[in-house]
């Protein structure tokens, strides 16, 4: 995931930014780290570049 | 089939064996899988150029497609392009050629297996302009006023809640922005056995709502010149084997559908 597209995402439940943290970056974006809502406060983990933004309260519904 | 969780987790179940093998044709129906018809071909019956085709990444088109939901969007150079149901990516590469390097393609997807093939073929073809991300699209992680065109492919139909899509379309997209969509409808009600079945239900055809009613969730989302630009008896060769498929054959339909948010 690049950086610059940070602007773009949002919470996919309350739709808040996120704020990001890095665990691993390389050439192509960040691969491994966690984006956290800052409305919201929940933590969604980027894994092999891919962030994982599938809603956390819904699923349990 | 009610409960949208138990849809959502069938849907995903059904994709990530996709994603695995290679191989479906709108939905992971044994039949298609065991059958001859190659993803290219049922790209090309669905309205994809042999160009196209070649252009993409080896393994980025499955075959899961029920029409071409880029061939009549306007594009342009430095747009911002979000792919509902990006699969292993094949609309999200054509996308991404047209937007250049200014532009941006997201693929949102909730299907793991799916996004981790996408992005092995994005890093293959060393494309740099396309970003995956898991997600529900029903619960779009993108900020809103935001993307310049959404196109989706034989996707929505497998939604539980399809006016939630439309909503979250009409949030994302910016003033002016352009909904194109490939999806699969029904021209009269699906008998309730078909109904029932989770297989038919990953095959888009048990989820899948009257065409009328599928125009209106649009409409009731705020968006506007909502148009019917094409539309087809399903492309697909089950009906010939299935004899599911040959029982509603007659009720189902692809039709390629543009709307714009004013």
């Amino acid at each position: 995931m690049k950086r610059s597209l940070l602007d773009i995402l949002c919470c996919p439940v309350c739709k808040g930014d996120l704020a990001l943290d890095v665990l691993k970056e390389d050439e192509t974006g960040i691969i491994e780290g966690t984006l956290t809502c800052t409305r919201c406060s929940v933590a969604y983990p980027i894994s092999d570049g891919i962030p994982d933004l599938l809603p956390r309260t819904e699923s349990h519904h | 089939m009610t409960d949208e969780h138990e849809i959502r987790k069938n849907v995903r179940k059904g994709y990530a064996k996709v994603a695995e093998q290679g191989c479906g044709c709108c939905g992971p129906s044994s039949s298609c899988c065991g059958g001859t018809t190659t993803a290219d071909e049922m790209a090309g019956r669905a309205g994809y150029s042999t160009e196209e085709m070649g252009a993409v990444p080896d393994g980025a088109n499955l075959g899961l497609g029920c029409g071409n939901p880029l061939a009549h969007a306007a594009i342009h150079e430095g747009d911002t392009v979000l792919d509902l149901g990006s699969g292993a990516g094949f609309d999200c590469f054509l996308a991404a050629r047209k937007v250049g390097k200014t532009g941006l393609v997201i693929g949102v997807d909730m299907t793991p297996e799916m996004l981790a093939k996408a992005r092995e073929n994005a890093k293959k073809a060393g494309v740099t302009n396309v970003e995956f991300r898991l997600g529900e699209i029903e619960a779009l992680p993108v900020a809103d006023h935001s993307v310049d065109l959404i196109i989706s492919n034989c996707v929505i139909n497998l939604s539980p809640d399809k006016a939630r899509v439309f909503r979250e379309a009409y949030r994302v997209l910016k003033p002016g922005g352009l909904l194109m969509v490939s999806d699969i409808v029904l021209e009269r009600p699906l008998p309730e056995s078909v109904r029932t079945s989770v297989e038919a239900y990953t095959s888009c055809i048990a989820g899948a709502i009257m065409k009328d009613a599928y125009l209106d969730l649009i409409r009731t989302a705020n968006l506007t010149d909502v148009a019917i630009l094409e539309e087809v008896r399903v492309p697909f060769d089950q009906s010939a084997t299935d004899p599911l498929f040959s029982k509603i054959e007659d009720a189902i339909r692809s039709v390629k559908v543009r709307a714009v948010k004013r």
